[in-house]
C-alpha cells in the first residue's frame, strides 16, 4: 500500500480541493482510497458531490465504568487521568465526566483492583462510501467528528485505522488545519507527503510549521502552492529547499475552480482541458511513478 | 457601553478555514478601537495568524507555556514486547524492524504504556515547552494583541487558547471594554476554548457547498454554549445560489445577518502586504463593506442585552455525551 497525506497547516488554502481530483486522477489506474481525516470540517464528500455517507459506524472512545463490588476508592484512577475526567469526592465512588475523557485508558491500566469496566462514548462516526465517477470507482473514508466533542485525535487514529484495513494500492488521506498531533497522526508512517499552501505571509507561516515535523519525520515532501498568481511564490521555494521538498508544483488562480468548487463537480471530471487539470496530471503522473517504484 | 455587561467577548469563527475570519477580525478590530477599549487574541495556536495580518513582527511579552509529558522507551530494559503499542490510545508508538519507539509528534504523555510495561521499561520527558504565549502590549492601531503558538505536533492547543484568553482578561482587568477572539478553524478543542465564555459570535462563511456545511457545525457548538450568532458573507458574489442557502440558514435559525462582503482582489494584496485591508486600502469595495459591518456591530454593541435576548437561539441544545456502557447499552 502506497500512503499519500495531503496537509498545510493554514485552512482554507486548497487541502480537500487537491486531494480530491489527485485521488480521482490516481483511481483511473489504480485502487485509490481517499480519507478524510478533518474530522472537524470534512468535506471531501461534499466536493464529490455525495449527498449520503454510506456504512456508518461509531468511533467508539474508551469510557471508564466503575465496579463498585471491586472498588475501594482509593483514589488512583484519579490521579493518572490527566483531563480531569475523574472526580473523586470524599467518601464516594469515583465521578466520571465523559466529555472531558480523552479515553486514554490509563485509568483501567493504573486501577490496582481491576474495578474498571471498559465501556465507550461516541466520538463520532466513521462511513465508508464507494463511488463511481466516469466509470472510475472510489472508496471514500470519512470521519465526523460529533459536535461539542472535542478529543479529535484519538478520532483521527480510528477512522485511519479503519481505512489501513481496506485493500487497496493508494491510501490517500486529507487532513485538517492546524499543526497539532491530530496533524502528525496522518503523517507517521507515510511514503509522500504533499503540502498545500498559498503564497501568502499566512500559508507561509503556516507551511513552515508542518515543514518542520515532515522534515523530522524524515517523510519525502512535495509542495503545491494553490492561487500561485496571487502572490510572491519565491519566499515558498525558498522554504522548500531548506526543508528538503522534493518537488514544487504551482496551480494558478482560475475561475474553473470557483465553478467547479460551487457546482461540486471536482476539476478534473468538469473541465479536462483547464490549466488546472494539467498541472493535477502532472503530479499524478509524478505520485503513479513513485508508486510503481514503489516509493523508492 | 450597555450597562449590564461591562465586560464583553465576542468571538469570530467559521469552521472552514481560510474564509476570511483573520482579514475580517484586523480590520474590525481598527474600527471598534475606535470607539471602544479592545483587546485582541488570536485563538488559533496551531496556525496563529492575526498578528500578521496586523503586521506584527516584534512582541512586547514572550512567555514558554510548559505542559504534558513524552513518553520514552529505555532501550536497555525494553524487551519489544509491543504491549506498549497495542495499548496506545493515539498510534503513538510504531514498530520499525522489531524495536518499538514513541513518535513524540504524536504521544500525550497520558501514561498508559507505562501502565501495561512489563518491565517499566518506559519514562517521561518533562516541563515540555509546549508553546508560547505572545502579548504585544500597544499595536500602531492602539489595542493589545495576545497570541499563542503550540510547538507543531503537541496536542490539547485548546488549553492554550484558554490561556491566551486568561491573559487578555488580566491585561483588562476591571476595565470596562471588549474583548475579539478570532477562532481556528473547526469545531475541536481550540475552538470550543474560543467559544466558550462569549458573549456572542461572528460566523463567517463563503457561499460554497463546504462552507455552509462548516457553518452549520460551528453553528451547532454556539448554540450547545447558548450564545447568540452574528453572520458575514465573505466572497458574498462567487455564487448567488449558495448565499440564498446561507442566508435562509440564518433566518430560520435566528442568526443577525451583518452583512456581505464583496470578492476583492485588494484582500490578498493587502494580506500580502502585510497590511489590514482598512489600512492598506481604505476605498476598495471590501473595505466599504467592512466598515458597514463595523457600523451594525456598534449598535449591537451599545444594545448587547437587548440584542442578545432577541437573538438567543430558539432552544437551548446542550451538548450532551452518547454514552456506551459496558454490555453495549447505547444510552444517551
Amino acid at each position: 500500500m502506497f500512503r499519500i497525506t495531503v496537509t498545510g497547516g493554514k485552512g482554507g488554502t486548497g487541502k480537500s480541493f487537491v486531494a480530491v481530483n489527485l485521488a480521482l486522477l490516481l483511481a483511473k489506474h489504480f485502487r485509490t482510497v481517499l480519507v478524510d481525516l478533518d474530522l472537524e470540517a470534512p468535506n471531501d464528500h461534499i466536493l464529490l458531490s455525495i449527498d449520503k455517507l454510506e456504512n456508518e459506524e461509531p468511533i467508539k472512545l474508551f469510557l471508564p465504568f466503575i465496579n463498585t463490588n471491586k472498588c475501594t476508592k482509593c483514589g488512583v484512577c484519579a490521579k493518572v487521568c490527566d483531563t480531569g475526567a475523574i472526580l473523586l469526592p470524599g467518601g464516594a465512588y469515583p465521578i466520571i465526566f465523559p466529555r472531558l475523557c480523552s479515553g486514554c485508558k490509563a485509568c483501567y491500566y493504573a486501577c490496582p483492583y481491576n474495578a474498571i469496566i471498559e465501556g465507550y462514548h461516541v466520538l463520532g462516526y466513521v462511513y465508508r462510501t464507494s463511488i463511481i465517477i466516469e466509470n472510475t470507482e472510489l472508496t471514500l473514508v470519512t470521519g465526523v467528528l460529533r459536535e461539542g466533542e472535542e478529543h479529535v485525535p484519538p478520532g483521527v487514529n480510528y477512522t485511519r485505522k479503519k481505512a489501513e484495513e481496506i485493500e487497496t494500492d493508494i491510501l490517500l488521506m486529507d487532513t485538517g488545519a492546524g499543526t497539532g498531533n491530530q496533524i502528525s497522526i496522518a503523517l507517521k508512517n507515510v511514503d509522500l507527503t504533499i503540502i498545500v499552501t498559498e503564497p501568502t505571509p499566512l500559508g507561509i507561516h503556516d507551511m513552515s510549521n508542518v515543514l518542520k515535523i515532515t522534515n523530522e519525520m524524515g517523510i519525502r515532501t512535495w509542495t503545491i502552492i494553490n492561487k500561485s498568481s496571487i502572490g510572491d511564490t519565491s519566499k515558498i521555494y525558498e522554504i522548500s529547499n531548506k526543508y528538503n521538498v522534493e518537488k514544487i508544483y504551482e496551480i494558478p488562480y482560475h475561475r474553473d475552480v470557483v465553478s467547479s468548487y460551487v457546482e461540486r463537480k471536482p476539476i478534473v471530471v468538469k473541465y479536462k482541458n483547464s490549466p488546472i487539470t494539467r498541472v493535477f496530471n502532472e503530479v499524478a503522473q509524478s505520485i503513479m511513478e513513485l508508486v510503481r517504484s514503489n516509493g523508492k | 457601553m450597555g450597562s449590564s455587561i461591562p465586560q464583553l467577548e465576542i468571538v469570530i469563527a467559521s469552521g472552514k478555514g481560510g474564509v476570511g475570519k483573520s482579514t475580517l477580525a484586523s480590520s474590525l478590530a481598527i474600527l471598534l478601537a475606535k470607539k471602544y477599549y479592545i483587546i485582541a487574541v488570536d485563538a488559533d495556536a496551531e496556525a496563529p495568524n492575526l498578528h500578521i495580518a496586523l503586521g506584527i513582527d516584534e512582541w512586547d511579552v514572550v512567555e514558554p507555556y510548559i505542559e504534558g509529558r513524552i513518553a520514552y522507551i529505555n532501550r536497555d530494559k525494553c524487551t519489544d514486547c509491543g504491549l506498549c503499542a497495542n495499548a496506545c490510545q493515539f498510534g503513538a508508538i510504531e514498530e520499525s524492524n522489531g524495536k518499538y519507539y514513541v513518535n513524540k509528534w504524536i504521544c500525550e504523555g497520558c501514561y498508559t504504556c507505562s501502565f501495561v510495561c512489563p518491565v517499566k521499561a518506559i519514562s517521561f520527558e518533562r516541563d515540555i515547552v509546549a508553546g508560547h504565549i505572545y502579548v504585544k502590549e500597544k499595536t500602531i492601531y492602539g489595542f493589545p494583541l495576545v497570541s499563542s503558538e503550540i510547538t507543531p505536533g503537541r496536542p490539547n492547543s485548546g488549553k492554550l487558547v484558554t490561556e491566551a484568553k486568561n491573559k487578555a482578561k488580566k491585561i483588562m482587568g476591571s476595565k470596562k471594554g471588549l474583548i475579539l477572539v478570532d477562532a481556528a478553524a473547526g469545531i475541536g478543542c481550540q475552538v470550543i476554548s474560543s467559544i466558550a465564555g462569549a458573549h456572542a459570535a461572528i460566523l463567517v462563511a463563503e457561499p460554497t457547498p463546504s462552507s455552509l456545511s462548516d457553518l452549520k457545525r460551528i453553528h451547532k457548538l454556539a448554540k450547545h454554549f447558548g450564545i447568540p450568532s452574528m453572520l458575514v458573507i465573505n466572497k458574498a458574489d462567487i455564487s448567488e445560489e449558495y448565499r440564498e442557502k446561507i442566508l435562509e440558514y440564518a433566518r430560520r435559525e435566528n442568526i443577525d445577518y451583518l452583512g456581505d462582503i464583496p470578492y476583492d482582489e485588494n484582500v490578498p494584496r493587502s494580506i500580502n502586504t502585510m497590511k489590514p485591508l482598512l489600512e492598506a486600502y481604505p476605498d476598495t469595495k471590501a473595505s466599504k463593506a467592512i466598515i458597514r459591518i463595523a457600523g451594525k456591530l456598534v449598535k449591537i454593541i451599545d444594545n448587547i442585552s437587548e440584542w442578545r435576548l432577541k437573538h438567543l437561539p430558539a432552544k437551548i441544545e446542550p451538548f450532551i455525551p452518547l454514552i456506551i456502557k459496558p454490555g453495549n447499552n447505547i444510552v444517551k
